[in-house]
């Protein structure tokens, strides 16, 4: 049966939204309730390599979690990750968002500049990084040796103590713009009266910042938090291209843990556990998150 | 508490001169309105005042001390803005504490200065509140709280109440009065409506195109205008305006128009191009009146009736008592007080003063 032009026009310009929404639903069903429903069940099944199929193991996999330290180390890696870099871009975009925030001749270029490093896949940029940290030639390793900050004993992404920094600066320089971007268009926003008012009232740049822009901004950081932590929460390029998680599990994160678990161990119902952790944590601080960050006025 | 001097002030956008070789003063404790219509410099001019434009040319000193390269923070002046300029994210108390707070006056004493602000303002119920949770008129008068607590040197009022509603007004208009007579501080106000400026003013400076018209205490401007832009501006309705000449006849001087003939004093020169000037209010019935006229729409404003009457000399405007039992389309004639009838050079529009007649 083919649907005649005028059954279709009809069922258009309804007052159904469905035939506008199908699509979309039908995405959403596919690619991500589907893929959820199936990793929950997954987290309750594991693969048999013998048998060559999924058997039901119970919460097996849920109790083994809470006795696995490496479980443990890479929820710690994750949260260090997450906090350290998370409170790096907010701080250092916001400082670079208000230099930025000028109507001076050439500014409107380097703003624009600034979304270069936002088109470049975080696997080249982690490439990048590999070569810039490279205890041979890199020329970070270079600098570094050359203030005395580093000894030439200790590449930075094969040293414990050092190689989650090396990584995390891959990412404080690929994505801090990103919180620069969302902060300047807040910015830029911002009424001009209370600056005014505030000019005349006697406060300094500081208290003016303090006291005005920041709070004014409050939305506009919350939700640049929001965004850029839930993606650091999942971090996995990075690592995967610079260390993969090594040395030993330093910088081992919650998705590399799944992924090496899931793909290279095919333990397909442990690894789908972790990444359901991973999925919950990220509900439970993102809520959180909203519920105490919503600002008032 | 300062005077302001103004001393040849211009200020220029790009190409634009907005305000042109201005020179002004206003003294210690004067309450002095700037008047004018839109775009006529006057904003600018507070906002040069205030540090928040830069000055192009010219020199602005307070208390004696030029100001036009000290920053707005260093100048000590409140100003109240037209849509108020509160902190959105501060509650009324923190709003009206604010420059006391940077000041690191201790908590306490700025809780009395506050406190006693608000009592004066009655806003006390309201400290607790944020700024988009107040009506108009209560967001007014945090702004004007927040210019109180302040020991500044100068007030300025940016049309502060062109945003609220005609009563809301009235009553603001009398509360800023008694502000500054219980504060005495120099106070300079911007506003286009005239009847603030009347009302409120120790003097008013009325402004056109960035220039001074006239500087002068309301009945001044009102009863001898320097210009005819000051005498259209000032008056509602307008002054009626007639073109006419000059003329000497036997001896005496009279002002003659289409349908119109008025004794003048002697001591003006005949001239071919004036304008004269009318105040509605100055114009009455009278059976052997000077001027006829059809009544085309009669206008009631409650206390009084203005008449639109179409004349041998134009269309003019009368404004007579409430009484007066006048139609439309009726034929009346008008008579005029040759004592209140102000004559304007026809081209440049100056005052040709002393044309009373004695």
């Amino acid at each position: 049966m083919t649907l005649s032009s005028q059954g279709i026009k009809r069922i258009l310009t309804g007052d159904s939204a469905l035939p506008w929404l199908a699509p979309l639903l039908a995405m959403l069903v596919v690619f991500t309730i589907y893929p959820l429903i199936y990793n929950i069940w997954l987290s309750f099944h594991e693969y048999a390599p013998f048998r060559r199929r999924l058997e039901p193991v119970g919460t097996d996999n849920w109790q083994a979690l809470f006795s696995d330290e490496r479980f443990w180390d890479s929820l710690s890696v994750t949260f260090t990750y997450f906090g350290v870099v998370l409170i790096i871009q907010v701080v250092l975009g916001m400082a670079i968002a208000l230099l930025l925030d000028s109507e001076q001749k050439g500014f409107g270029v380097l703003r624009a500049l600034l979304t270069l490093t936002l088109v470049i896949p975080p696997a080249i940029t982690g490439m990048m990084f590999l070569l810039i940290e490279d205890p041979e030639f890199g020329v970070l390793t270079w600098l570094l040796e050359s203030l005395g900050i580093l000894d030439g004993t200790q590449p930075i992404l094969a040293t414990g103590s050092t190689a989650l920094m090396g990584v995390m600066l891959a990412d404080i320089w690929q994505w801090t713009p990103f919180m620069v971007l969302i902060f300047l268009a807040g910015l830029r926003s911002l009424p001009p009266e209370p600056y005014e008012a505030a000019m005349l009232d006697g406060a300094s740049s500081w208290q003016t910042f303090r006291r005005i822009t920041l709070p004014l901004m409050g939305k506009v950081i919350a939700v640049a938090v929001l965004i850029r932590g839930i993606d650091l929460f999942r971090i996995f390029d990075y690592m995967f291209v610079m260390t993969s998680g090594g040395p030993g599990t330093s910088t081992y994160t919650l998705s590399l843990y799944a992924w090496q678990q899931t793909f290279s161990f095919i333990k397909w119902g442990y690894g789908a556990t972790i990444s359901l952790v991973s999925l919950i944590l990220i509900l439970v601080i993102a809520n959180l998150f909203i519920w105490v960050a919503r600002v008032r006025w | 508490m300062s005077s302001v001097e103004y001393c040849g002030l211009s200020k220029s956008f790009g190409t634009v001169e907005v305000i042109r070789k201005l020179s002004l003063s206003v003294a210690e404790g004067e309450f002095a309105v700037l008047l004018g219509a839109s775009g006529c410099g006057k904003t600018t001019l507070l906002r040069m005042t205030a540090g928040l434009e830069t000055i192009s040319e010219g020199d602005l000193l307070i208390g004696g001390r030029r100001m036009n390269d000290l920053h707005p923070r260093d100048r000590n002046i409140a100003m109240v803005f037209q849509n108020y300029a509160l902190y959105p994210t501060m509650k009324v108390f923190d709003n009206i504490a604010f420059s006391l707070q940077i000041n690191k006056m201790s908590p306490d004493a700025v809780r009395q200065r506050v406190e006693d602000a608000a009592s004066i303002l009655n806003l006390t119920e309201f400290l607790d509140r944020y700024p988009r949770e107040l009506s108009g008129g209560q967001r007014q008068r945090v702004a004007m709280g927040r210019a109180m607590v302040r020991d500044a040197q100068l007030f300025l009022f940016d049309e502060p109440l062109s945003n609220l509603d005609a009563k809301l007004r009235a009553h603001m208009r009398v509360e800023i009065r008694q502000l500054h007579s219980r504060l005495g501080t120099t106070t300079i106000y911007v506003t286009h409506d005239q009847v603030e400026a009347m009302t409120m003013a120790d003097k008013i400076v009325l402004m056109n195109a960035g220039r001074i018209e006239q500087v002068g205490v309301p009945d001044d401007l009102f009863d001898s205008p320097r210009t005819r832009f000051v005498a259209d501006f000032i008056g509602t309705p307008s002054m009626n305006f007639v073109d006419g000449a000059i003329e000497r006849d036997s001896g005496s001087l009279y002002f003659v128009a289409p349908g119109l003939r008025i004794p003048l004093a002697e001591q003006i020169a005949v001239n071919a191009a004036v304008t004269a000037g009318l105040r509605p209010t100055d114009l009455m019935i009278e059976d052997n009146g000077p001027l006829t006229g059809r009544v085309r729409l009669s206008e009631k404003t409650g206390a009084d009736i203005n008449l639109h009457i179409e004349s041998e000399c134009g269309a003019i405007i009368a404004t007579v008592s409430r009484e007066t039992q006048v139609g439309q389309g009726d034929t009346l004639r008008l008579g005029i007080n040759p004592k209140k009838l102000h004559l304007f050079d026809h081209t440049r529009g100056l005052s040709l003063r002393n044309t009373r007649v004695a």
